[in-house]
């Protein structure tokens, strides 16, 4: 018999297999590693809790129906999650025949210190490492591509319409959005490398401690 | 693959789902069969990933879990049977699919072999004897389950479409084919879905199946469109590899 301490110590894929076997203790474990970002994401998208609940409930029931089907080598757990989530939410919103605060969501007022609220430490500090350093990145963006990049990814909107939107040509529109998406992906890399090279100079630091 | 036609400066918007409908599907098509550029939009969706992260920190109500755990149980005896084994065998699901479909082409099917089927499960493109074909379609988007097979007669006059994994529509949407020839789509088929997410149709087209060069299948109002209006589900190439 497992322990919920076992689930745990399980990595995301294993989780998604026993989830395949309708373990629903691997399903609760999932749960409590992603249902604050996919709650928040849902948040942010949709504007109301009630409707983000409602959305994170059906992300992991899609997971709990699909797990089957799950695919490491086309996308990790984490990438699965959000692209579900999104998705759902921003369908929602389209299917709503007036969007309360139309082009108004805005990265602007985030604080990029606050973390998520901790359950399991070492878990979530990997995820407020990652709210981090994405919050770092798109706080380097212009303004304007900032704004596009929000609309787009946040507000579900195309290029055509932000363009009709902010009432800028469709091509400036186009422009920053890729720039926008370049800029963070440059980043992003680049921080991924200095923790890679740190990573290593602590190991090599370690092996040669022991040797001593 | 001539760099003048890869899809990079679009790739940004694609992953974003922020192009138009018709430069969406072009991306989709290219992408199917361009490694450079599949290799590129997967950075891109690692951002968008990253990206979700930057949603303000928020936490649901403190009862979302038992009640996730509570419709868990309520679908639990369904989901307690294994879903492979509820489903049925692809031969069996592609029978009222061929009864649509000519006599020549039952008969023809009948020359397929139990391994043949076996084959079509790995998503192999097969020839049976004859000229048949099988060809295996997937799913656009990476997180879909997505599947489908367009089989085509020798001389390509005839044609089925098999679905597997795409949710039924609301009322006002249907799935529809299109074939796809130096970048034109040619509407090949509309079509529905069931409660088993499985559905298939007969495909229908002036001239032969033969002369186009991949496929896609997109969602569109009931009754279908002139041109793609939605987004792309499910695509293939029809070049044998």
């Amino acid at each position: 018999m497992k322990s919920s301490a076992d689930y745990a110590r399980y990595d995301d894929e294993r989780l998604i297999s026993l989830i395949a076997q309708l373990q629903t203790e691997a399903l609760d474990q999932l749960y409590e590693r992603y249902n604050r970002p996919i709650f928040s994401l849902a948040l942010m998208i949709v504007g109301d809790r009630a409707t983000a609940e409602e959305i994170t409930l059906d992300v992991f029931m899609r997971v709990w129906q699909k797990a089957g089907s799950y695919r490491a080598d086309q996308a990790k757990v984490s990438t699965w999650l959000t692209h579900i989530a999104r998705h759902h939410a921003i369908d929602v919103l389209r299917r709503r025949a007036v969007r309360p605060d139309q082009y108004a969501v805005s990265l602007d007022e985030i604080t990029p210190g606050v973390p998520f609220p901790a359950q399991d430490p070492e878990e979530l500090a990997e995820q407020s490492l990652r709210r981090e350093r994405i919050l770092a990145a798109i706080a380097r963006l212009p303004a304007d591509q900032k704004q596009a990049l929000t609309l787009a990814y946040f507000g579900g909107y195309t290029q055509t319409q932000i363009a009709e939107a902010l009432k800028q040509p469709l091509g400036t529109i186009k422009t920053r959005i890729k720039l926008a998406m370049q800029r963070l992906r440059d980043f992003l890399r680049d921080e991924q490398e200095q923790e890679d090279k740190s990573a290593q100079a602590l190991n090599t630091y370690n092996m040669s401690e022991d040797d001593q | 693959m001539p760099e003048e036609t890869h899809v990079l400066d679009l790739l940004p918007a694609y992953v974003l789902g922020s192009l138009d409908a018709d430069e969406a599907s072009y991306v989709e098509e290219h992408l199917l069969s361009c490694w450079i550029c599949r290799g590129e939009s997967s950075t891109f969706q690692d951002v968008a990933e990253q990206l979700s992260f930057a949603a303000p920190a928020e936490v649901p109500s403190a009862d979302l879990k038992e009640r996730l755990l509570q419709r868990v149980q309520a679908v639990r005896p369904r989901a307690r049977v294994p879903a492979q084994a509820t489903r049925r065998p692809w031969l069996e699901r592609l029978l009222p699919v061929w009864g649509l479909a000519s006599l020549g082409l039952i008969i023809a099917l009948a020359a397929f072999t139990l391994s043949l089927w076996q084959r079509l499960n790995q998503l192999e493109f097969i020839t049976a004897p004859g000229g048949m074909r099988a060809i295996p379609l997937s799913a656009v988007d990476a997180t879909s389950d997505a599947t489908g097979f367009i089989i085509v007669s020798g001389n390509g006059d005839n044609g089925a479409l098999v679905v597997d994994g795409l949710p039924p529509l609301d009322a006002d949407r249907q799935y529809q084919l299109w074939l796809i020839r130096d970048g034109e789509r040619t509407s090949g088929a509309v079509f529905s879905t069931d409660e088993e997410n499985y559905g298939g149709t007969r495909v229908r087209v002036a001239g032969s199946l033969l002369e186009y060069s991949a496929v896609d299948v997109t969602i569109e109002p009931t009754g279908g469109s002139s041109k793609p209006t939605g987004v792309a589900v499910l695509g293939g190439s029809l070049f044998n590899p």
